[in-house]
C-alpha cells in the first residue's frame, strides 16, 4: 500500500504530537486531530508554523499536535501577547493559537480583545466547551444561563458571546464550530490558515467529564441536536485548481482568501452574507434565543492591515537580522554625539 | 559684601503647566554653555495643569550635583505655595518674586526682590503673558548672576530653531526683565555665575533619553510598553530615535513598537519576543513589575532572554508618582512565585544608563534569562551633565542559539535545558527553523523540554538555574571602588545616589573620618563586594528607601562573620538625596554605635 503524501511530499505522521492526557471522548482530542489534517492537507511545513496556548485543558493540546513545530505553553489568559511578542520576531510564520472559555474569556479577554483589535496575523482557535475542567468544572463565562453541568445548580450568569464581540471588535474572519462535524471544522480551520490576518474559530467542545449531561447546553447530544449551520463549507486549495471541485447544484458563494484558496460556501435554506455585520450579529441573536448553536463562517473581511504589516518592518525576520541592522554605525555614532552636543 | 561664586542653589517655584519648563531650561543650559557645572531637578506634581512644581538648579563648582541642603535664590511665581515658599526660606535667602501676585512677602531678614512680570509679559503679548512672564525672572537672574547675555541668545535660537518670532519674543522679556532689575534694584545680592572652560564633548540628558539610546545601540528588535511616570519618556525616546539609528535605508523598521493594553501584555510581548529569538523590552515603574511578576516567573523558569527596565517612583501602591525612591530592588532581585533569582543592571549616571542598556541584551542572551535595568525618576528624567556615550565595546554576541543542523549536530547529547557545556547555560533553537522543537512550557520540565513532576528532574533544574546566575557575578559590571588608605568607614551604596556621594563623603570627611566609597552596579553581588566589606571597619549602606533593601540583600549573601560589620543607612521622603541630610545620618550611626 502507498503511503499517502500531502503536497509538499509529507506523511500525516509529520503533523502528529504526542499522547493526549485530556479524558478519553474530550472534545478537544478531535479539535487537534482536524488540527493535523488541515495542516498536513494545506501542505504547510510543520517548521512554518507555531502553536501557542495558555493555561487549561485546550491549553495543554499543542502538545498532541504538530509535534515538529516549535510551541509556547504560556500563562494563564496571555497566550495573545506572547504571539504578538512571537509574530513581531518572525512574521513569516503562521501562528495557531489554542485557548479555551475560562482562558479567553474570563482571565484573558483583555488580551483576546487587543489581540483583534490590532489584527494579529494568526488563527485563534477557542476550545470552548463552558466549563473549567482542570479545577473540576466551575462553570465559565461563556457558558448559557440555565445550562445546568453534572453534579450542580444552574449556571445563573448570562454568557460573553467571543464571536458576537469578535464581530464588534472589527475582527475580519469570524467563525464558530463543532468539535463533532468535523466536516466544517476542517473546512473552517483550513481557511483560518489561509487568511491574513486575525482568524477567530469559536469550537463548542463539549466537557465529556463536567457537563455532557442533557441539562447542559453544550453536551454532545443538546450541541448535535441543535446545531443550525449557516451553510456547507468546502475549502478548495490553492494548489488544486478550482475547475475539478463540482459545482454545487444549489446557491453558493466563493470567498477568496489571502494564499489564492478558496472557501465555498453552499446556502442550505436562507443565504447568509458573510459581509453583514449586521447579519451575522443576528445570526447569533436568533440563534441564541432558540437555544440554537449558529455554526459556519459569520463574517470576513479580507485587507485588514495586520499588525505586523503596520510596523513596516525589513522583509527578513527580526529574530535573524544580521549585525549591522541591530546597531548604529560608529559613523552614525559620530553623527549622533555632535546633534546631542548641540 | 563677599562675592560667592559658582556655589549656590536656585529654587524656582511655580504651578505645573504654565510654561516655566522651557524658562528653567533656557537658565540650565545657558549656565552648562558657560562651561558651568550644574544640575537641574525638576519637582513636579502627578498633574497636567495646576498643581506646584519647583525646579531646583544646583550651581557647583566642585561639580555636587544634588539639590543642596538650602535654597539660596527663591524665585516665587505659585500664589498656591506662597507662604510656604517664604517660610522655607533661610535667612539672607534672595527671593524674587512675581509682585503681580498680590501676595505679601514679609521677609526682613531676606533680599526681597518684586518684579511685575505679569503685567510687562502682557505688555509684549497679552495671549502669551502667563508662559512669558517666566522670561522675566530669567531676565532678572541674567542681571544678578551677571549671566553672559550673549550665551543666552545663542542658546534661545537654538532652542526654538528658525522660530523667529520666538526667539524674539523671548528674548525681549528677558531683556526687559534684565533692564527692570538691574534700574530698580542694583545688585544688592552675592551671587554670582563665572564663566569655565566648557569641558569639551559634553551635553546634557536625562537618564531615560541615555537609556533609550543604549537600548537601540543594543539591538533592540520589540518595544512593548504601557505609560507609567516616570518611564514613559524612555520608551518615548526609543520611539524617537529609532527612525534615524535604526532603520534601513529603504525606511523599513528594524524594530516593532507597541503601545500595550496593559503592563501584563507589554511584559508578555516582550517574552514572546525573547522565545521567537528577537531582542525584546519594556519599560516601566513598580506598579508595573507588580503587574508583571508572573511572566517575569515564567522568563526565569523557561529560561527566556528578556529585558526590562525599571524607573522607580515612590511606593508602596500608586505611592507618589512623581517623587523618587530605590523602592523596587527587593521586588526585582526576587520577583515571581516560587524560588527565582534575577540580574538587575544598576547604573550610577547618564553614561551607565547608555551602556547598561546595550549590555542588558548581551547579559539576557548570554544567560538566557530575564534581566532588569535599575534605574529611578530623579536620575530618569533629570538633565544631566553627560561626558558622551562611548561606542559598544564588544560586538553583538547572540549567546548559544542553535540556527543550523551542523550546529545542531555539534552539540552533543542536546536538550533544551541539558546543560552540556557545564556553566548551566543550555542551547536553545528558535521558531521556524524546524530544528529539535518543543513546546516551552512554565511547568516542571526535563532536560529534554518535556513535562515532568519527578523530584530529582525539578531538584537538579532549579539547582542548574542557581548555578546559571550565580556564574554571572563576576561577569556583571564591577562595583566602582574610590577607597581611601585607612579603610576605616566605607560606603556601599548604589544608582542615583552615586549624584550626592561626593557631596555626602566631603561633609563626613570634614570631621576627620575617612570614608571609602564602594558602588554596586549590579546584583546578584559581584565577589569585590564581599571583599570591600572584609576590607573595612565598618560599613555603611546606604540607599533611599525605607527599609535598607540592599542592606538586607547583603546580610543574606554575605557570609556571617561579615554580618555585623553592616549597618543601613535609608531614607526616603520621596525628595532626591541631599547630602547634609544623609551624612548626618551617617555620622549620627556611626556615634550611636560607638558608645
Amino acid at each position: 500500500m502507498s503511503i499517502k503524501l500531502n503536497v509538499i511530499n509529507l506523511e500525516k505522521s509529520e503533523y502528529t504530537g504526542g499522547k493526549s492526557s485530556l479524558c478519553p471522548g474530550c472534545g478537544h482530542d478531535q479539535i487537534s486531530k482536524v488540527i493535523i489534517q488541515a495542516a498536513w492537507e494545506n501542505g504547510i511545513p510543520p517548521e512554518g508554523i507555531v502553536k501557542m496556548s495558555g493555561i487549561g485543558c485546550s491549553s495543554k493540546t499543542p502538545a498532541y499536535f504538530l509535534g515538529k513545530s516549535h510551541g509556547f505553553n504560556t500563562v494563564h489568559g496571555r497566550m495573545p501577547s506572547v504571539t504578538t511578542g512571537a509574530a513581531m520576531a518572525n512574521k513569516n510564520l503562521l501562528y495557531i493559537g489554542v485557548s479555551g472559555d475560562g482562558d479567553t474569556a474570563s482571565i484573558g479577554i483583555g488580551q483576546f480583545i487587543h489581540a483583534i483589535r490590532r489584527n494579529l496575523n494568526m488563527v485563534y482557535i477557542i476550545e470552548n466547551n463552558g466549563v473549567y475542567g482542570l479545577t473540576k468544572g466551575q462553570y465559565s463565562a461563556t457558558m448559557e444561563r440555565g445550562s445546568t453541568k453534572r453534579k450542580g445548580q444552574p449556571n445563573d450568569q448570562p454568557p460573553i458571546d467571543l464571536c458576537k464581540m469578535a464581530i464588534n471588535l472589527g475582527c475580519g474572519f469570524v467563525a464558530r464550530s463543532f468539535s463533532g462535524s468535523k466536516k466544517q471544522l476542517t473546512a473552517l480551520i483550513k481557511a483560518g490558515m489561509s487568511h491574513n490576518g486575525m482568524a477567530i474559530i469559536d469550537v463548542i467542545s463539549p466537557c465529556v467529564t463536567f457537563a455532557n449531561n442533557d441539562e447542559s447546553y453544550r453536551s454532545y447530544g443538546y450541541v448535535k441536536d441543535n446545531e443550525e449551520p449557516l451553510h456547507v463549507a468546502d475549502y478548495i486549495p490553492h494548489f488544486s485548481p478550482i475547475a475539478e471541485v463540482d459545482i454545487p447544484e444549489g446557491e453558493y458563494k466563493d470567498i477568496e482568501l489571502f494564499d489564492g484558496s478558496t472557501l465555498r460556501l453552499e446556502t442550505i435554506s436562507d443565504h447568509h452574507d458573510t459581509s453583514d455585520v449586521v447579519a451575522a450579529l443576528s445570526a447569533i441573536h436568533y440563534a441564541e434565543q432558540q437555544g440554537k448553536h449558529v455554526t459556519g463562517l459569520l463574517y470576513f473581511e479580507a485587507d485588514i492591515p495586520t499588525a505586523d504589516e503596520v510596523q513596516g518592518l525589513v522583509d527578513i525576520p527580526l529574530s535573524s537580522l544580521p549585525a549591522e541592522l541591530m546597531r548604529p554605525s560608529r559613523a552614525k555614532h559620530d553623527e549622533l554625539i555632535r546633534k546631542l552636543i548641540g | 559684601m563677599e562675592t560667592i561664586v559658582n556655589d549656590f542653589t536656585i529654587n524656582i517655584a511655580t504651578a505645573n503647566g504654565t510654561g516655566s519648563q522651557s524658562a528653567n531650561t533656557v537658565l540650565l543650559k545657558t549656565m552648562f554653555d558657560m562651561g558651568v557645572p550644574v544640575s537641574g531637578k525638576n519637582l513636579f506634581p502627578s498633574n497636567i495643569s495646576g498643581l506646584p512644581t519647583w525646579y531646583i538648579i544646583r550651581v557647583s563648582d566642585a561639580g555636587y550635583q544634588a539639590p543642596g541642603d538650602r535654597t539660596h535664590i527663591m524665585i516665587m511665581m505659585n500664589a498656591d505655595t506662597w507662604q510656604k515658599d517664604i517660610d522655607s526660606c533661610e535667612s539672607e535667602t534672595v527671593i524674587i518674586y512675581n509682585s503681580d501676585v498680590k501676595l505679601p512677602v514679609e521677609r526682613d531678614d531676606c533680599v526681597v526682590l518684586g518684579i511685575p512680570m505679569t503685567k510687562m509679559a502682557r505688555k509684549i503679548n497679552p495671549k502669551l503673558a502667563r508662559m512669558i512672564a517666566n522670561m522675566y525672572y530669567v531676565g532678572a537672574l541674567v542681571h544678578l548672576l551677571d549671566v553672559d547675555i550673549v550665551s543666552v541668545q545663542s542658546l534661545l535660537e537654538r532652542q526654538f530653531k528658525g522660530k523667529t518670532s520666538a526667539i524674539e519674543l523671548n528674548m525681549r522679556a528677558i531683556e526687559e526683565g534684565r533692564a527692570y532689575a538691574e534700574e530698580n534694584f542694583g545688585n544688592p545680592q552675592p551671587y554670582r555665575i563665572e564663566e569655565r572652560e566648557k569641558i569639551e564633548g559634553q551635553f546634557l540628558i536625562d537618564g531615560n533619553e541615555a537609556t533609550a539610546l543604549g537600548s537601540i545601540y543594543g539591538g533592540v528588535n520589540l518595544l512593548s510598553w504601557y505609560p507609567i511616570t516616570p518611564s514613559s519618556s524612555l520608551a518615548e525616546g526609543i520611539i524617537q530615535w529609532l527612525p534615524e539609528l535604526r532603520n534601513t535605508e529603504d525606511g523599513k523598521s528594524t524594530c516593532a513598537v507597541i503601545q500595550a493594553e496593559d503592563e501584563l501584555a507589554a511584559v508578555g510581548m516582550v517574552v514572546g519576543a525573547g522565545w521567537g529569538g528577537a531582542r525584546g523590552m519594556t519599560c516601566t515603574s513598580g506598579p508595573g513589575i507588580s503587574l508583571m511578576s508572573e511572566f517575569i516567573g515564567l522568563a526565569y523558569f523557561a529560561e527566556i532572554p528578556c529585558v526590562i527596565w525599571d524607573v522607580n517612583r515612590v511606593g508602596p501602591s500608586t505611592g507618589l508618582p512623581t517623587r523618587t525612591q530605590q523602592g523596587d530592588l527587593n521586588l526585582l532581585r526576587e520577583a515571581s512565585h516560587g524560588d527565582t533569582d534575577h540580574i538587575i543592571l544598576i547604573p550610577g549616571n547618564v553614561e551607565e544608563c547608555f551602556e547598561f542598556a546595550w549590555r542588558a541584551f548581551e547579559y539576557s542572551e548570554r544567560y538566557q534569562t530575564l534581566v532588569f535595568g535599575f534605574s529611578d525618576l530623579d536620575l530618569g528624567m533629570n538633565s544631566w551633565i553627560c561626558n558622551g556615550f562611548e561606542y559598544p565595546s564588544e560586538p553583538i554576541e547572540r549567546g548559544k542559539v542553535i540556527r543550523t543542523q551542523e550546529q545542531l549536530d555539534a552539540v552533543e547529547n542536546y536538550g533544551r535545558y541539558r546543560d552540556v557545556d557545564g556553566d548551566g547555560v543550555p542551547y536553545r533553537t528558535l521558531p521556524g527553523s524546524g530544528l529539535a522543537p518543543i513546546l516551552t512550557r512554565g511547568t516542571g520540565h526535563d532536560e529534554d523540554g518535556v513535562y515532568s513532576e519527578e523530584p530529582e528532574v525539578y531538584r537538579q533544574l532549579m539547582k542548574r538555574l542557581k548555578r546559571k546566575i550565580n556564574n554571572a557575578r563576576s561577569e556583571l559590571p564591577v562595583p566602582i571602588l574610590r577607597e581611601e588608605e585607612e579603610l576605616e568607614i566605607g560606603i556601599i551604596y548604589y544608582g542615583s545616589m552615586e549624584t550626592t556621594i561626593q557631596e555626602i563623603d566631603d561633609i563626613i570627611e570634614d570631621t576627620g573620618v575617612k570614608v571609602s566609597q564602594c558602588r554596586v552596579r549590579a546584583l546578584p553581588l559581584h565577589p569585590e563586594v564581599e571583599a570591600f566589606v572584609e576590607r573595612h571597619e565598618r560599613v555603611i549602606v546606604l540607599e533611599i528607601n525605607r527599609d535598607g533593601q540592599m542592606y538586607g540583600v547583603l546580610r543574606k549573601e554575605l557570609p556571617i562573620h561579615l554580618v555585623p560589620k553592616i549597618m543601613s543607612v535609608a531614607y526616603s521622603d520621596g525628595l532626591p538625596p541631599r547630602a547634609k541630610f544623609f551624612a548626618e545620618r551617617i555620622m549620627r550611626t556611626l556615634e550611636e554605635l560607638s558608645v
